[in-house]
This record gives structure tokens, C-alpha cells and sequence, in this order.
């Protein structure tokens, strides 16, 4: 047993020592590296204060970018979980539909922004349609494999009375699936903002538009005022969604509420 | 599926009640290997009261599986109103509106209120759009409070199931079922973990109901002494066969069927049951 995982750990180090030849990943470079990385620090003290206005707006771009992808992806995600699902559909409902959406999730929203950049032309929509995209590529993942988990006494319990599928989805799955609905909304919101800050590498629209200017005419300090603005974005979105879960998600599932209506 | 007809002589006089559920030889499994009830003979008049009994692991659940068409049998032939159990037969399904079940694990719904629970054994007489925005008419709505008044579950309508205690979660059910206005009620240990005043509170709605609406209920009991005080017939079972069936008239006990077993194996296992 023990000489099995030594044997296994072995292995492993061995595999990481042979890629890291493979890709020339050298910890010597990165030890050489580390002063440029002090130049580029003091350079970011250097902020622009003057920009944060545009980066605020360009912040809040992002964020309604997000915001449309998330809500429209979940909505769509939600029926197509539906056809997913194998305790609800036969083998030639799930099987196609299951076919698709790995086919979706193989793209990055990176590579999904140039596509819909060549479609629709440069700016947020390319964006937007971006994260539709792998969204619903995510999410339906997530929801179909939270309906699999649906205790079967309920489902059982309601199939025994003759209701159509539509009725047994309505009145069992819906409710069932929702408290961890509601949480893979807030955290698809969450990690969509990160993404769409990144999407304007491409010309999708966002802040990272902004970013990677500043960054490659060598302007830190202007770079770093979106940096500190997505920062600080992020960690207000991951205040909130901790607060929204705790107050709806949490207490329910474990039935602490306690009000009365 | 093969479905095999035994004649086999039955135990049973011909009288001029209906017979709303019948199996001659069932058997079944889970998994195809061992069979779970084996050669299962039964036949229920309507309108009575059938209670079924046996030790844990018996099958008991199994049976009433087979008789809504959640399970299906491997051998045998199955009759629930002269029609054979099948969830994808569209006769079949209109007949399982009519079949009140609650399953010994109840499956409510737990994070919708106690009328909307209620209010899903409704659902059959709910058109497409209704049902979608949940609208349910008013008329059922009232007959939905109603049977929770009946089933003393009044001003608790708006709470969520986790927010129920054991008995109050049996209840709704309960509620649940009767709101299919059913004819045939199976009840899978009901009363099984109540105290005594509730399990009869609880015993009693179902004889009341079961009055009310000439309903047929199958029940199945852990403790032999409730079945025989509530019902018009109490089957054992053992080991996935039926060893024993009881008649019984108001406490006297009329007819005494025993299967393959000896008269002394019964006695032994029914004294072990009682002391429960
Ligand atoms: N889903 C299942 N898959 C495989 N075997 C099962 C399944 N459900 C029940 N069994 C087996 O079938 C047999 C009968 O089970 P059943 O639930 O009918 O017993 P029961 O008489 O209702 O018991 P209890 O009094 O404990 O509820 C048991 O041996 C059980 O292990
Ligand atoms: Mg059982």
C-alpha cells in the first residue's frame, strides 16, 4: 500500500521534471526574471488618478456584460438541463444534447470572443455572446447533474399520481434543482466578471480593452488604475454573493427560517 | 415479458363484491438475480380495508410498488381494476389519478409550502397553462383546506415542509393522497413511528375516509395488533412470500388462511411480531 503510493508520487514528480523540459520551464529563468518585475511594480506606483473615471465606467461595462451573459446563459441552460438530465429522458434526448454542450464547453469564452468578434464585429455584443456561450455551456453541466442527484422518493411520489413530464419538472424538479440554481447564478455572475475583464484582449468589449493597451505601449501606472478598480470590483461581487447565500441558500436547505408568513 | 397464468385453485369464496385488485403468482426482483416476492397470491375487495404485515425486509413495500406500477413484476399477472400495472400505458395512467399513494419515505416536496403539496394531487385535473403557472381554480384550493382542516393541519398551509414535525409531515401526505379523491389508497407504514394517540388519530382519518368515499386502502403495518384492529383483512408476509391471511370482523377473527408454512412456524413468527 505504502510502496504503491510512493511509487505513484514517484511517477508523478517525475512526469512534472519531463514536461517542465518539454515546455522550457525553467526555474533559473524565473529567478533572472524577477527584477523586471520590480521595474514593473514601481512603475505601477506611478497610477494615473485622472483615469479611474474612465476606468469606472469601463468597469461598469464589464460588469453589465457579465450581468446579460449570466442571466440570459442561466436561461437558457435551465430547459436544456431539462433534456440532459438522464432520469428524465431517454437515451436519445440526453445522449445528442450532452454531445453538444461538451462540444460548447471545449472553447474558452476567449476563443468564443474571436468567433463572434468575426460575426458580429468588434465590441461588448461579441462579448456578451461569449459569455451566453459558455455559460450555458457551464451551467447546464452544473444542472444536470444536480437534477441526477433529485431524491428519487419525491419523484417516485409524484410519477405514482400519472402526471405528465411537464408537471413533474414544474412541481418537482424546479423546486428541488432551485436553491442550487440560485447558487450557480451567483457564481457564474462572479466568475464572468473575471472573464469579461479579460475578453477586450480581443476586442469584445470590457476593461481589459484598456489593460492590455496601457500594457504594451509599457504604460503600468496607467494599466495598474483597471487593475486596482477590477480588483476592487471583484471583491465587492464576492462580498455580496457570500451575503445573498447565506441569506437565501444557506438557511434554507437547512431550514433555520424561521418566519411565518 | 412473458406473463404466465396459473389457475391456481384460490382460497377465496366467490362473493358478489368487486375484487379491485388481484395477483395470481407474482413474482419479482430488483436486479434479476434473487427474486424479492415469490408467487404471490392476493385479492382485495373494494371498499375494504387490506393491511399487510411482516418483518423488515419482508417486501412489503415491493408489493404495493407493483400495485401503482412503480415496480413491475417478473411472472404473474397483476389486476388493478381488471387493468395490468403499466406507467406507459395511457389507460393505465388515468387510473393512477385515482390511486392514492404514500410511500413509507412520504416524497414531499420539501422546499414548497404544505398546500402547494397538497395541492400537486390535484395536478391530473389541471390543464396544460394551469398547471405550468401553477393556477389552480379556487374550487380546489378550498377542497385543498379542506382536507387539511380534516387532517388537522389548519394554519400550517403556508409552512415549508421542513418546518413540519414527523407526524405533521405524515399528514400532508396523507392530504395529498385524499386530494386525488382516490379509490384505491396505498399507505406504506403511515403510523409505523407515531405514538399511539397519533397513530390511531391518524388510523381513524383513513377508516373515515375509507367510509366517506367507499375507498379501497391497502396499508402496510409493523405492528400486527393495529393491523388487525383497522382492517377487514391482514396478510403476513415472509420473505418475500404471503404465509398467513386473516379476516377479521369487528375483534373476532373469521378466516384463517395459512400458506406453505406449518401452523407452529406461524405461531412463532406471529408472536415475535406482537411483542413489538
Ligand atoms: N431499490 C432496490 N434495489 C434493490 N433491492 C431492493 C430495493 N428496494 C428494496 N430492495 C430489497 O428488496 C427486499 C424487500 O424490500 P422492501 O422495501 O419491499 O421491504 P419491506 O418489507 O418494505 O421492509 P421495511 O419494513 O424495512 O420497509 C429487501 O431485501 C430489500 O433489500
Ligand atoms: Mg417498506
Amino acid at each position: 500500500m505504502n510502496q504503491k503510493n510512493n511509487l505513484i508520487v514517484g511517477i508523478i514528480i517525475a512526469l512534472v521534471v519531463a514536461a517542465s523540459y518539454n515546455v522550457d520551464a525553467n526555474p533559473i529563468e524565473f529567478v533572472k526574471g524577477l527584477p523586471n518585475l520590480a521595474i514593473i511594480a514601481e512603475e505601477m506606483t506611478q497610477i494615473d488618478p485622472e483615469l479611474f473615471g474612465t476606468a469606472f465606467w469601463s468597469m461598469l461595462e464589464t460588469i453589465q456584460m457579465a450581468f446579460i451573459g449570466t442571466i440570459v446563459g442561466v436561461a437558457i441552460s435551465l430547459p436544456l438541463s431539462m433534456f440532459a438530465a438522464r432520469n428524465l429522458n431517454s437515451k436519445y434526448v440526453y445522449a445528442p444534447v450532452r454531445a453538444i454542450l461538451a462540444a460548447i464547453r471545449t472553447f474558452p469564452s476567449i476563443l468564443w470572443a474571436i468567433l463572434f468578434v468575426i460575426m458580429v464585429g468588434l465590441g461588448p455584443f461579441a462579448g456578451v455572446l461569449a459569455i451566453i456561450m459558455y455559460t450555458v455551456g457551464f451551467v447546464t453541466k452544473l444542472q444536470y447533474e444536480v437534477i441526477e442527484t433529485i431524491d428519487a422518493d419525491p419523484m417516485d411520489a409524484v410519477n405514482s399520481i400519472g402526471v405528465s413530464k411537464w408537471q413533474l419538472i414544474r412541481y418537482v424538479v424546479l423546486p428541488e434543482s432551485a436553491p442550487h440554481l440560485i447558487s450557480q447564478l451567483l457564481y457564474m455572475f462572479d466568475y464572468n466578471v473575471r472573464q469579461t475583464s479579460i475578453l477586450g484582449l480581443v476586442g469584445a468589449g470590457g476593461i481589459g480593452f484598456y489593460i492590455i493597451n496601457y500594457i504594451k505601449f509599457f504604460e503600468y501606472g496607467k494599466a495598474a488604475v483597471f487593475m486596482i478598480v477590477v480588483l476592487i470590483a471583484v471583491l465587492i461581487i464576492d462580498w455580496v454573493s457570500v451575503k445573498i447565500r447565506d441569506k437565501y441558500i444557506i438557511k434554507s436547505q437547512h431550514g433555520m427560517e424561521v418566519t411565518t408568513k | 415479458m412473458v406473463i404466465t397464468q396459473t389457475t391456481n385453485p384460490s382460497s377465496f369464496s366467490i362473493i358478489s363484491t368487486k375484487k379491485i385488485i388481484q395477483m395470481n403468482e407474482v413474482w419479482t426482483s430488483y436486479d434479476s438475480k434473487s427474486y424479492v416476492l415469490k408467487g404471490i397470491n392476493l385479492s382485495i375487495d373494494k371498499g375494504t380495508i387490506y393491511s399487510i404485515v411482516g418483518q423488515s425486509g419482508s417486501g412489503k413495500s415491493t408489493l404495493l410498488k407493483l400495485m401503482n406500477g412503480l415496480m413491475t413484476r417478473s411472472k404473474g399477472t397483476i389486476k388493478i381494476d381488471y387493468q395490468t400495472p403499466n406507467m406507459n400505458d395511457k389507460k393505465f395512467k388515468s387510473m393512477m389519478h385515482k390511486i392514492g399513494y404514500i410511500p413509507q419515505s412520504l416524497g414531499l416536496i420539501k422546499n414548497i409550502s404544505v398546500l402547494e403539496n397538497t395541492l400537486i394531487g390535484a395536478l391530473p385535473r389541471l390543464g396544460k397553462i394551469q398547471s405550468l403557472f401553477k393556477m389552480f381554480p379556487e374550487k380546489e384550493i378550498q377542497e385543498a383546506k379542506k382536507i387539511l382542516k380534516l387532517v388537522g393541519l389548519l394554519g400550517k398551509e403556508k409552512r415549508k415542509i421542513y418546518m413540519l414535525s414527523g407526524g405533521e409531515k405524515r399528514r400532508v401526505a396523507i392530504a395529498r393522497a385524499l386530494m386525488q379523491k382516490p379509490t384505491i389508497l396505498l399507505a406504506d407504514e403511515i403510523v409505523s413511528e407515531l405514538d399511539h394517540v397519533t397513530a390511531r388519530e391518524i388510523m381513524n382519518l383513513i377508516v373515515d375516509a375509507q367510509k366517506r368515499m367507499n375507498l379501497t386502502a391497502i396499508m402496510v403495518h409493523h405492528d400486527m395488533q393495529l393491523a388487525l384492529e383497522y382492517s377487514n383483512r391482514v396478510a403476513v408476509i415472509k420473505a418475500g412470500e404471503k404465509i398467513l391471511e386473516i379476516g377479521v370482523e369487528g375483534d373476532k377473527i373469521v378466516d384463517f388462511q395459512t400458506g406453505d408454512l406449518t401452523t407452529q412456524e406461524i405461531m412463532e413468527m406471529y408472536t415475535g411480531e406482537s411483542k413489538k
